[in-house]
């Protein structure tokens, strides 16, 4: 049968919220970006971190929205005859479900792939054939699940390698910070690839994904006290 | 190899320059600070001027370079930039 949902019961709702801290902190670092793009429009890749984020957070858009449809299961009556019935419906069809899976996994995976390629730079690879690769295999494939998961994890682990290496070159906290958090974002990728083992996976990987993005959070807030204090640290 | 100075970076070390020194600074003391030529400052200090984020008085026969309340906000916005630049490796 055709699977949606892998969230415990008991976890309904609060991985939703999970999700909506991911949006904030990914639209705060896309608002940041912007705004220094407009500062210096020559560096080009302040938009497509900018971009890249702003994809990412759609993304989790999407999940939340169509996780809430799913989630919304409401109580409705009706009588045959004599007997009136109580019982638990959903009011969607599984078409706006499935689309709104389809466009949570492509967006993630658009903006992930923007990131990659903003920071690996491959030649002669173009950036539209990647990004038809991935709708078509995010919607045909049947396992199209693990095919996300795993793409995910595969441009993260490239991508954390990236901040990694940066935190190696200049030894900065705020780079250690970075590499962390998206090493935290990319492991919750290898516990969402287990979720159909058991469901206590989904959990972990919604728990490890906050911590995730609370790491990016701090990363901004140390950003942006370096970039004020800088001045006054120097001066000391 | 070193990256050639952006003009963000290089207005950002004329900035800095004049901060370092208590807000004012003589003209060619900026200049080796910010590490420019006669002809670069010029044209960077005409602009600074411009939008208003530092100003020329005469002192003693001396001239000064002062940095406005505009021009500290500035260079804080553009530390935090480059900060933001270097810690996603843009």
């Amino acid at each position: 049968m055709f699977r949606l949902v892998y969230s415990p019961t008991w976890f309904y709702g609060k991985d939703l919220l999970i999700d909506v801290v991911s949006v904030v902190v990914l639209l705060l670092i896309a608002f940041t970006s912007v705004k220094y793009y407009k500062l210096n429009k020559r560096n080009k890749n302040y938009l497509y971190l900018a971009i890249a984020f702003t994809l990412m957070a759609a993304s989790f858009l999407f999940k939340i929205l169509t996780n809430f449809s799913i989630y919304y299961i409401v109580l409705e009556t009706k009588t045959f005859g004599f007997i009136t019935l109580v019982y638990k419906s959903v009011r969607y069809s599984n078409l706006p479900l499935i689309i709104g899976f389809l466009m949570y996994r492509v967006t993630m995976l658009l903006g992930l792939l923007l990131l990659y390629k903003m920071y690996v730079k491959p030649e002669n690879t173009s950036f539209a054939i990647l990004a038809y690769l991935i709708l078509v295999s995010s919607y045909f494939s049947r396992h199209a699940y693990y095919m996300f998961h795993l793409t995910a994890l595969i441009f993260l682990c490239i991508i954390t390698f990236h901040y990694w290496k940066n935190y190696k070159r200049l030894r900065k906290p705020s780079n250690k910070w970075l590499a962390y958090s998206f090493a935290l974002i990319t492991l919750s990728q290898v516990f969402f690839v287990f979720v159909r083992i058991n469901e206590l996976f989904y959990v972990t990987a919604e728990l490890v994904q906050l911590t995730g993005y609370a790491g990016l959070l701090i990363t901004l807030i140390k950003v942006l006290k370096k970039g004020k204090n800088g001045e006054k640290a120097r001066k000391k | 190899m070193a990256r050639k100075r952006e003009r963000s970076d290089i207005i950002l070390d004329m900035l800095n320059a004049i901060q370092h020194n208590g807000g004012m600074i003589k003209p060619t003391r900026l200049m080796y600070k910010a590490n420019l030529s006669h002809q670069q400052m010029k044209l960077y200090l005409e602009e600074l001027m411009q939008k208003r984020l530092v100003y020329k008085v005469r002192e003693d026969n001396h001239e000064y370079i002062i940095i406005t309340d505009l021009g500290c906000k500035f260079a804080e916005k553009l530390r935090q930039m480059k900060e933001f630049e270097k810690t996603f490796g843009l």
